[in-house]
């Protein structure tokens, strides 16, 4: 146990000196990982904020209709008495002209408004439909547009679904895209391993005359490679973080336009753990598979 | 301890480099190999630290069959042998006291330990004072003598000199020699592979003759 710690903290060591020891390879090395890791990073931070606005719309699929300005009472009532006791309708919640205007003004999207001396804004009844399926939105849709005192209809659904599926198309693109780069960073990390498992071929050969097996041979490049992901990783956090700083000016100038406050998310404390950890795992693999193959091929004994 | 029955080796492009060698060597033994550059004396050396493996026959180190030997166990084979080569095979990126400790790292004794047993090994070869030195800053015989400390610094039960004394002049070819004695005095096994005719002068010794791959 205690020789086993020997070896790891001896490997450790060299990996260190010969790492630190050839700085410009490593810094070289580290940036090329960190760009091919940071495209995938900032394509899910897209995609995360744009599902955390996407998040703040109705989960239920849901249909407005929206009423003539000039509807009268008689009209308004026999609307009423209908959609209470549609048979199709899971829910109907009217909201009138006021109640609409202070729903604005407490999103903060109400600037545009201000100026306006009075209310533009229709009364509408919001309904929710026992069957979600875009069929039967459309068949009501196609029902309501008919009736008397109805100007308008939203079905506030429809974009929505369409966001999601935007937004499933970027995470399996950004999940494609990770894949690929983590193939590219085993192969960076794997191919500077080579390079110095090269230049060291003869301080291999002479060690294994002297009983190094291969297990301790590869011990220090191993720990090459997992420095050299660990040093990527935070070299794509810092990249993902000075884009986020960059981004934060413009987004807050944009959504004060709006007359809103969003602000940028950034990874969560465990995603840039993982984020740090994912490309140390794929270097110290390609470290590996690199360093096998090059004890495979110095000196095997003829016979 | 070392046994060869019918041992043949013969290269890839055709060489034979050895015979139909049979041989046993008994533990303790100091046993010198000669003949001609070519008559196979380093390839017999090569055939007991499973450097080289033969082409046919069989190879026994403490009933061991090397020849066979699992790829993985042959790093604990060789652990127990001491090798000078006649090359030297120093590492040139790293100092006199580095490069001899580097069996004793292998092996996994802690540093304390290494650097003491390597500057009882280096005093014993005449380089204590050089041990900070760079070996590209020695004389071949001081890198001759680098290596002999680097073989003799694990105690090796087993060790296999290739042409100790071709680089030295007179004085220290003796004092090399008498290194070899000490050790085999305790215990050790030695095959000194060499065509100086000063090594044969010494007492008690046993002389194996090669010629062209076999035994004369």
């Amino acid at each position: 146990m205690m020789r086993w710690l020997r070896y790891h903290r001896h490997a450790f060591l060299l990996a260190l000196r010969r790492w630190l020891g050839n700085p410009y390879a490593a810094l070289f090395a580290t940036l090329a990982m960190a760009a091919a890791l940071a495209l995938p990073g900032s394509l899910y931070l897209g995609y995360a904020n744009l599902a955390q606005l996407g998040g703040r719309l109705p989960a239920q699929p849901q249909i407005t209709l929206y009423l003539k300005a000039d509807i009268d009472g008689a009209t308004l009532a026999r609307l009423r008495q209908r959609l209470m006791h549609d048979g199709e309708l899971a829910s109907a919640r009217f909201v009138s002209k006021t109640d609409a205007l202070a729903q604005l003004q407490a999103d903060g999207l109400a600037n545009p408004l201000a100026g306006l001396s009075d209310n533009p804004l229709p009364d509408a009844w919001v309904l929710t439909p026992k069957d979600p399926s875009p069929g039967a939105l459309a068949h009501l849709s196609r029902e309501y547009a008919n009736w008397p005192g109805v100007d308008q209809i939203s079905s506030d659904r429809m974009w929505a679904e369409r966001l999601a599926a935007a937004l499933a198309l970027v995470q399996t693109l950004a999940l494609f895209i990770a894949a690929l780069f983590a193939i590219a960073l085993g192969a960076i990390a794997g191919n500077t391993i080579r390079s110095a498992t090269l230049a060291r071929r003869e301080e291999i050969q002479v060690s294994r005359l002297i009983g190094a097996s291969d297990a301790y041979l590869r011990l220090p490049y191993l720990y090459q490679g997992l420095l050299q992901g660990l040093a990527a990783g935070a070299a794509t956090l810092l990249i993902l973080a000075l884009l986020m700083s960059l981004l934060d000016g413009p987004v807050g100038t944009l959504s004060a336009l709006y007359g809103s406050r969003y602000s940028l998310l950034f990874l969560s404390p465990s995603q840039q753990a993982l984020l740090v950890c994912f490309p140390a795992l794929f270097s110290w693999l390609g470290a590996w598979l690199s360093v096998t193959r090059t004890l495979h091929r110095v000196d095997r004994p003829s016979s | 301890m070392i046994v060869f029955s019918e041992v043949v080796k013969r290269y890839p492009g055709g060489h034979t480099a050895l015979d139909g060698i049979s041989l046993e060597i008994e533990r303790g033994e100091m046993v010198f190999l000669t003949g001609h550059s070519g008559a196979g004396k380093s390839t017999l050396l090569k055939l007991i630290a499973a450097i080289e493996r033969p082409t046919a026959g069989l190879v026994t180190v403490n009933g061991q069959n090397v020849g066979r030997l699992n790829r993985h166990a042959v790093p604990y084979l060789r652990r127990n042998i001491g090798l000078v080569f006649q090359d030297h095979k120093l590492l040139f990126d790293r100092s006199v006291m580095e490069n001899t400790i580097l069996p004793l790292m292998i092996a996994g004794a802690t540093r304390r330990e290494a650097l003491k047993r390597a500057r009882a090994a280096l005093d014993k070869v005449g380089l204590l004072e050089r041990e900070k030195s760079m070996p590209i800053t020695l004389s071949g015989g001081e890198q001759q003598r680098l290596c002999i400390a680097r073989a003799i610094v694990s105690r090796p039960a087993l060790l296999l000199v290739d042409e100790p004394t071709g680089n030295l002049d007179a004085e220290y070819a003796a004092v090399i020699l008498g290194l070899f004695q000490d050790f085999h005095q305790v215990g050790a096994t030695i095959v000194i592979a060499t065509h100086d005719e000063r090594a044969l002068a010494l007492p008690r010794t046993r002389t194996v003759h090669l010629e062209l791959g076999r035994l004369a």
